[in-house]
């Protein structure tokens, strides 16, 4: 897989955190990895078809999560910040994802994302198709941010 | 006052552009994907329509499509994370009015509600 896509997702992620949340987020490690498979209790899986295609794997903790959700919207209240945190986690790794898409697309190319997924929970268990994967990780004020990259390019689709 | 309908799979951001909106015009209802906007723009026939792309069921493009077949009058503005060339144009030319990319700032927002009316 290029190493280019790991620059295309850091600046997506960065650019998002500090538009939508305020947030600035500062990369920490760059890895290899034989699958998408993530390392913290909360994960958003979201497909991606078309000029690449693969997965891209969010992972983070609860209290990460909580806090996307109240710097998306701090005028709510807490019992209702709770019931929206997948909500706001999915919609963030939407934006990045989609984002990342517009770079990788170009001018001519399509790339369609599934509506991301949300797992959470320490005992769950998801098995991931083994794809070699890039996974980056980030540290800001509010926590950790894992992303995995685990694209494949098809030169014949559009 | 105009009305519009919100279509976003996120209900993070059905309530971000409600509040948004709402200062200006009425939201007479929330779909959260495209056959669900369907019935309801059928059920409201709203001013305009907020419209996602990346949605379960039916996505935001097949809706567009559908909706401005049947009621080519629709007046529909895109706001997805998807901002990708050839998915504006494909937008653009299925009738939408505009395209907002996630994310936005609510300003834009406002600014290509407006310009649907004057």
């Amino acid at each position: 897989m290029k190493a280019e896509y790991a620059n295309v997702f850091i600046r997506s992620a960065v650019s998002v955190f500090r538009q939508e949340l305020g947030v600035a987020l500062s990369r920490k490690d760059i890895t290899r990895k034989n699958a998408p498979v993530p390392s913290l209790p909360t994960c958003i899986v979201i497909g991606i078809t078309g000029a690449v295609r693969g997965q891209v794997v969010y992972s983070m903790d609860s209290h990460f999560a909580y806090s996307v959700s109240r710097a998306m919207m701090p005028n709510k209240l807490p019992n209702d910040l709770k019931k929206l945190t997948n909500s706001a986690v999915s919609e963030i790794a939407n934006m990045i994802t989609g984002q990342a898409s517009i770079a990788l697309a170009g001018e001519d190319k399509l790339i369609h994302l599934t509506p991301p997924a949300v797992f959470s929970g320490r005992n769950m268990r998801l098995d991931f198709l083994a794809i070699p994967t890039i996974s980056l990780s980030f540290i800001s004020e509010i926590g950790s941010l894992e992303v995995n990259i685990a694209f494949t390019e098809d030169k014949g689709r559009q | 006052m105009k009305s519009g309908l919100i279509v976003d799979d996120a209900a993070v951001m059905r309530i971000r552009l409600r509040d948004i909106l709402e200062s200006r015009y009425d939201v007479v209802g929330e779909a959260g994907n495209g056959d669900e906007a369907l019935k309801l723009y059928d059920k409201f026939r709203p001013d305009f329509v907020t419209l996602d792309i990346t949605m379960p069921q039916l996505n935001g493009l097949e809706a567009l499509g559908r909706l401005i077949q049947i009621h080519p009058d629709a007046k529909v503005v895109i706001v997805s994370a998807v901002g990708q060339k050839k998915m504006v144009f494909e937008a653009i030319a299925k009738g939408a009015k505009d395209f907002i990319i996630k994310p936005f700032d609510p300003q834009r927002v406002i600014i290509s509600i407006d310009r649907l009316f004057t």
